[in-house]
């Protein structure tokens, strides 16, 4: 069993004026992290910080023991990050090519990547659209295509921000299924799905920039729906 | 749709992207400075026929593609019947319709990946003077990809001003499309960098 190895110490983000985390100390210690709270509450830029997308103001960052500010690429081999938009996510016109592209500069040779991305296509049942305009491809096959382009590169740690934002019931729960029960790599994920939450192993909630509760599933989030109460 | 492989083992399918994207250079090359006359035209005609029929797409295919360009043939004829003999713009406008369907079965008979292979290795010597070839296959690669992505971006603004009972106009158009555009960009730009894009 492995767990994400994340640290944050006093971390702050400001954007302009605006300051998206506040003073945000914590490490993870379970090997599925749901962040939930509401909107605008520091969550992806949370997430984003763990992949070095966004950088901190003030504080000090950590993930498997690099720092995102300096050590970002080495950093972005080791921590695969999904959006919740799935078209922002594919950058190459056929989901063969897309999966592909994961694995351009990773030294293996053209035969080895060819044999890799079809076994992942099969695995994530994209075998039949393997060479159509990855564009006209649905909602939840668009996700999966991106969640098979990241965990092709056999990323350390995942994180996933609203992953099943743009997804209808059933393709919610196929990429939900994916996440918490077939992935063997620690998961970071940020959802407003409470159901989804619950089925971490450990759920951090946010509010104004600040975590305000760590613990379990079933506590943070009752705490969470009192606030909203 | 922009990505245009169809899946194929014909000849022209086996036959390594970069030949054939120098094989289309040099017949543009040679169309334009060495067939002058009908008969070269028709000759040339000739041998892009036989092309699509090697790749085994047939001349439906063939008629697809021409049907796709009857709106430049209809402008290159008509500007250049002002200035030009009937001869000289049949010869310039069926050049120019002979590359696009030539540069067409290109496509059709290539993976967009491999062309990009092709495009970097055909531009590596340009790495001396500060180019990088993985940047440029790149780029294409993104400008292929994302031109369905903002004509999807287009139907939705229209759609959304229909609904709110305005006629839609190019002038509305412009301004949330480079808005709807640039928030793309963005994202895809993140998109790139958690990808261990540089």
């Amino acid at each position: 069993m492995t767990y994400p190895q994340v640290e944050l110490e006093n971390v702050s983000v400001r954007f302009g004026e605006h300051e998206a985390l506040t003073d945000v100390s914590l490490s993870l210690r379970a090997r599925r992290t749901a962040v939930i709270g509401s909107n605008g509450s520091g969550k992806s830029t949370f997430a984003r910080l763990l992949n070095g997308l966004t950088l901190p103001t003030a504080g000090r960052v950590r993930v498997h023991g690099l720092d995102p500010a300096r050590q970002a690429r080495e950093l972005r081999r080791r921590v695969g990050f999904i959006f919740s938009n799935p078209d922002a996510q594919i950058v190459m016109p056929t989901p063969v090519e897309d999966v592909a592209f994961s694995l351009r500069g990773s030294g293996l040779v053209r035969a080895e990547v060819q044999r890799r991305t079809t076994d992942a296509l099969a695995r994530y049942g994209l075998s039949a659209h393997a060479e159509k305009p990855a564009h006209s491809l649905s909602g939840g096959q668009k996700q999966l295509l991106a969640l098979c382009a990241v965990l092709i590169r056999e990323p350390l740690l995942v994180v996933a921000d609203e992953p099943t934002a743009f997804l209808d019931a059933a393709n919610a729960r196929r990429i939900r299924d994916l996440l918490l029960e077939d992935m063997p790599q620690p998961l970071v994920l940020v959802t407003h799905d409470l159901a989804m939450a619950a089925r971490c192993d450990e759920v951090i909630r946010f509010e104004e920039g600040r975590v305000v509760e760590q613990g379990e599933p079933d506590a943070v989030i009752a705490g969470y729906e009192r606030a909203l109460a | 749709m922009i990505a245009l492989y169809r899946n194929g083992t014909s000849p022209l399918h086996r036959m390594p992207a970069g030949v054939k994207m120098l094989a289309l250079m040099l017949f543009a090359l040679a169309l334009g400075v060495g067939m002058n006359g009908l008969w070269s035209l028709a000759a040339a005609s000739a041998a892009v026929v036989l092309c699509y029929l090697l790749a085994g797409f047939g001349l439906g295919e063939l008629g697809r593609q021409l049907v796709a360009v009857r709106w430049l043939v209809l402008v290159m004829v008509v500007m250049q019947s002002l200035f030009l003999t009937a001869t000289e713009a049949t010869v310039n406008t069926g050049r120019v319709v002979l590359v696009v369907v030539l540069a067409a079965l290109v496509t059709l008979t290539t993976r967009t990946g491999d062309m990009l292979d092709a495009v970097e290795r055909l531009l590596a010597p340009l790495r001396r003077f500060g180019v990088n070839p993985a940047k440029v296959g790149l780029l294409l690669s993104l400008t292929i990809t994302t031109i369905p992505v903002v004509a999807g971006f287009a139907t939705g603004i229209r759609d959304a001003q229909r609904a709110r009972g305005v006629p839609p106009r190019p002038t509305r158009l412009a301004v949330p499309l480079l808005v709807a555009s640039l928030r793309h960009a963005d994202d895809l730009a993140d998109s790139l960098a958690a990808r261990g894009v540089e």
